[in-house]
């Protein structure tokens, strides 16, 4: 039944496709005809098409020998750097044409001269269709249109209000870098480049959304990443047809695997060091121009316990944080589901002087264990959801309604029992722990909460399996999405419940970079130097020394065969 | 024609298998004749176990990538193969009908005595059979963790329970008549042990098909030392009351009591007992409907699921009437009642195969599909 409702959509999706084609159509016909040789005539077209909108500037003007060339120059205000255009267009072109041999200027091809020797921009393209030109200038960019040449000079000239590098607030550390992405793709980019330096990180450019035209950019690591996987995303990229997107979640949900599993498949961070390890594990990153978020696939199941910190901490305790991240997820999915199963059904299994603890506290509280449960939980929710809405200087009021109120006013009054408030509020505490699963958590655990109502421990039980089931049918672009516990793999073990020291990871992750295996040399333990090492160094330049060593380990590395990533 | 899409690794198989024998025997112990002997019976049933299993495999590396119903159509031919497949679905079906009835009466007689046994047989079918549908892939790859949980749970109740073991329990050493001690210990190598004949559905999708054997062997070596642990455990702490009680395992996990507030863990034995559970049934139900989609010649097995799903619950609330029916029907006639799908058909195929020489016409043929299922 639902193969047929899904075909159904598929093809009610399709229509839809062809239709938009047709609407779009006439007005894409219309934008690709090429510049002709009258600036007159050029301008009379542009006008058509952007005039109306206040922001864009249009300024004619000539130059050259008696100022015998006509020109203008096309941008948006706003979106460009002032004085670039004032120092590097506009004067170059006005002042120092008298340089210039002016019969030389006065030739046809003499945006070729003007390209070459007197723009003093980093960037300058020569493009010929009015689709370009209109392209360039809406992303920023100073179009120079000059009369008799059906050219035109797209000059990058970007420059607009943007936030500065600021901390993100969603993924503090304690230690590591504080540098979050912002709202701006180039910032973005150089972020990822300074963290990777290398010619081999790859930056692919695209357009998406009919309307927007928002900037995308795929990045990976090439002899790293599985170039299938490479091929996967582009083609899922390339398939969405939409006017807008406005954020990476638009992209996620139309790349996504698993469009009705509460599950996310694809993974987001705003940290560059966060999406450069996962670059170097072999994921492919997707960036969209506008937002800070970034995404990462394939994704598995165990990234979400996983936090950068975990890597620049050393491995002891990031061990023992690995393991409280598990139980504190079972804790939220399960708490209050357990609570209810025991209250109501398995009363035999607490032990006898809890039992009496227990039931003395709910002794007179009107409703049944699973009531007081989801009434609870909902509680919670809206006070959550109203904390992060509400202005800031009102904020602390929701703490003391929260906290007042409906804690300790509802218990005293005898309406709801006090365990269930403690219980709630260790689920509440444990949420934010894996805060990469909390929306699942949230969802998982109203269910488990209404099955325990209904049977009790064997309920929870049949939820439990049923969500291992989905688990282990998910993949994230072709990689199983519960690897590496199922299908098991050894040597991942090393980051999942605990974290082996950094000189012990020699693998990338066999699911995801198995294109080339090796991270790194094996037998790295540091360990004090032999006496015979001591004599030779020079005691002046240790650091010197212990490089030209790395380096050449690094040369000399063998490679094991490169297996091709099966999954994909 | 590929009625599964699924591949699965030999060490995954290792995982299953043992899920699939720790399955009900967790909890309704095999060799209860025995008495306090019972994981000595259950120790002698291996090895008789492990020779079933020896056949099974020498029949199934003969005819790599392909399940038993497909080979016995090679075997005896078009017609007779098709009857004695249907033989061995109806006891892949019944087994598995048989595992959920288990579950039912532990459910129903230990946790949840005013619930009717049906609510539970329903929602675990409705499990399996998303389990099932999803493949034989998915399925192993649930054991991976569930085995594990397991395993865990088993050697821990020991070390919680060495404190009420007494080993004088298990003297006097084979004190019972050989001929009672013979029929235990066969018992309880047709119950967990022989039961791995429907793997012979399942092997076919192994990605290397020479580490069957190996995997295979561990598994029941692991399960069968797992199942004579725990019985041992049970008869030491229980002693000759063990025989009295219908769940042992139950009894024995119930007594564990440290500091106050380690006691009444009972609820681990009943989480074993559902995940176990869930592996044999999923396995069976899967060989059922797998093995008719091939009978039958479809071209996906998604279709038979929901209606063998119905059969499966039907028949398992309608064969018993009683927990004690069931009981006595677990030892005392299917022994007998399973000899011929666990040992009968599958020694008589591989004779029949060895004198015509079947598997030498089909080798390269064999092989060659073998190969080209690789490629894709």
């Amino acid at each position: 039944m639902f193969g047929f409702l899904f075909k159904k959509l598929q093809f009610w999706q399709l229509l839809n496709q062809r239709n938009s084609g047709k609407q779009n159509g006439n007005w894409q016909k219309s934008s690709q005809t090429s510049l002709s040789r009258d600036l007159k005539e050029n301008l009379k077209v542009l006008k058509s098409i952007l005039g109306t909108s206040n922001d864009i500037v249009i300024r004619e003007f000539s130059f050259g020998y008696d100022e015998k060339i006509n020109a203008s120059i096309i941008f948006v205000d706003g979106l460009t750097d002032r004085m670039t255009i004032n120092e590097s267009i506009i004067k170059p072109l006005m002042y120092d044409t008298h340089l210039f041999d002016s019969r030389e200027l006065l030739t046809t091809n003499n945006i070729d001269i003007i390209q070459k020797s007197m723009l003093s921009v980093g960037d300058v393209k020569i493009v010929t269709s009015l689709d370009d030109v209109i392209d360039g200038c809406l992303s920023g960019d100073t179009v120079l249109l000059i009369n008799g040449s059906d050219q035109a000079l797209v000059i990058s000239s970007r420059g607009w209000e943007s936030r500065g590098i600021q901390e993100p607030k969603t993924e503090a550390v304690v230690r590591g870098p504080r540098e979050g992405f912002t709202e701006t793709l180039r910032s973005n980019t150089s972020l990822l480049r300074r963290k990777i330096r290398n010619p081999d990180f790859i930056l692919e450019n695209m357009q998406l959304g009919q309307r927007t035209k928002t900037d995308i950019c795929i990045a990976y690591l090439k002899g790293v990443v599985n170039p299938k996987l490479v091929e996967e995303v582009k083609y899922r990229l390339k398939k969405i047809n939409t006017d807008a997107i406005l954020e990476s979640g638009y992209i996620e949900q139309f790349i996504e695997d698993a469009p009705f599993s509460p599950f996310a498949t694809i993974a987001n961070s705003e940290k560059p060091d966060v999406i450069a390890g996962k670059l170097l594990e072999g994921r492919v990153a997707i960036l969209v121009d506008g937002t800070p978020m970034v995404l990462t696939v394939p994704m598995v199941f165990i990234e979400s316990f996983q936090t950068s910190e975990d890597y620049y901490s050393r491995p002891f305790y990031t061990s023992i944080l690995r393991t409280l991240r598990f139980i504190s997820f079972f804790i939220t999915i399960l708490a209050p589901g357990v609570y209810v199963a025991l209250t109501t059904f398995h009363q035999e299994f607490i032990p006898t002087p809890l039992l009496i603890t227990m039931a003395a506290a709910r002794e007179g509280t009107p409703f049944p264990a699973v009531v007081e449960a989801i009434v609870m939980g909902i509680v919670y929710e809206i006070l959550r959801e109203a904390g992060i809405r509400l202005p800031r200087p009102v904020g602390s009021a929701i703490s003391i309604v929260g906290a007042l109120v409906i804690g300790e006013a509802a218990v005293s009054a005898g309406l709801i029992g006090a365990p269930v408030v403690i219980v709630v509020a260790l689920t509440a505490i444990s949420s934010f722990v894996v805060p990469a699963q909390s929306d699942t958590a949230a969802l998982g655990r109203v269910i488990i909460t209404i099955s325990a109502g209904a049977l009790g421990a064997f309920g929870i039980i049949i939820i439990l399996l049923a969500g291992l089931i989905h688990l282990c049918t998910l993949r994230s672009f072709g990689t199983p999405y519960f690897s590496p516990l199922a299908p098991l793999s050894f040597r991942d073990l090393k980051d999942v419940f605990i974290r082996l020291p950094i000189w012990a990871m020699f693998t990338r992750p066999r699911t995801i970079g198995w294109h080339d295996p090796q991270r790194q040399e094996f037998r790295q333990i540091p360990a004090p130097p032999q006496d015979s090492e001591k004599v030779e160094q020079p005691q002046g330049e240790p650091e010197n020394n212990s490089n030209m060593k790395s380096q050449t380990g690094v040369q000399g590395l063998k490679r094991p065969r490169k297996i091709g990533n099966k999954d994909t | 024609m590929k009625l599964e899409g699924g591949k699965i690794s030999s060490s995954h198989l290792t995982f299953l298998i043992v899920g699939f024998i720790l399955g009900s025997s967790l909890i309704l112990s095999p060799g209860m004749a025995a008495k306090h002997d019972a994981w000595l019976a259950v120790l002698v049933g291996l090895g008789e176990g492990l020779v079933f299993t020896l056949i099974y495999l020498t029949l199934a590396m003969r005819f790599p990538g392909k399940t038993l119903v497909q080979y016995n159509d090679i075997i005896f031919g078009p017609y007779l193969g098709k009857v004695i497949s249907l033989g061995y679905l109806w006891f892949f079906f019944h087994l598995g009908s048989l595992v959920l009835r288990n579950f039912g009466d532990f459910l129903t007689s230990m946790i949840y005595p005013e619930t009717p046994i049906a609510v539970f047989i329903i929602l675990t079918t409705l499990v399996c059979a998303s389990a099932v549908r999803n493949g034989i892939e998915v399925i192993t790859r649930c054991s991976l963790i569930l085995v594990v949980f397991t395993v865990f749970s088993v050697l821990g109740t020991i070390i919680l329970l060495a404190q009420d073991m007494k080993f004088t329990n298990l003297l006097p050493v084979l004190d019972l008549p050989l001929k009672e001690f013979i029929k235990a210990s066969h018992s309880a190598a047709t119950f967990p042990f022989g039961e791995t004949v429907v793997f012979l559905m399942v092997i076919a999708f192994l990605d290397n098909v020479k580490q069957a054997k190996i995997s295979t062997l561990t598994a029941l070596i692991v399960a069968g030392l797992l199942l004579v642990l725990s019985l041992l455990r049970n008869t030491a702490v229980l002693g000759v009351t063990e025989g009295i009680h219908v769940y042992p395992s139950y009894q024995v996990i119930r007594l564990i009591k440290i500091a106050k507030i380690l006691t009444r863990l009972e609820i681990i034995v009943a989480v074993n007992l559902l995940t176990m559970g869930f592996l044999k049934i999923s396995v069976c139900y899967y060989a059922t409907v797998l093995g008719l989609a091939q009978l039958l010649n479809l071209r996906s097995y998604l279709p038979l699921v929901f209606p063998v799903g119905v059969l499966m619950v039907s028949l398992s609330i309608l064969q018993f009437d009683s927990v004690i029916e069931n009981i006595f029907f677990a030892f005392e006639i299917y022994p007998y009642y399973s000899l011929p799908f666990e040992v009968g058909f599958p020694l008589l195929s591989l004779i029949i195969a060895i004198i015509r020489g079947i598997p030498k016409q089909e080798e390269e043929k064999g092989n060659r599909k073998q190969d080209s299922v690789d490629n894709i």
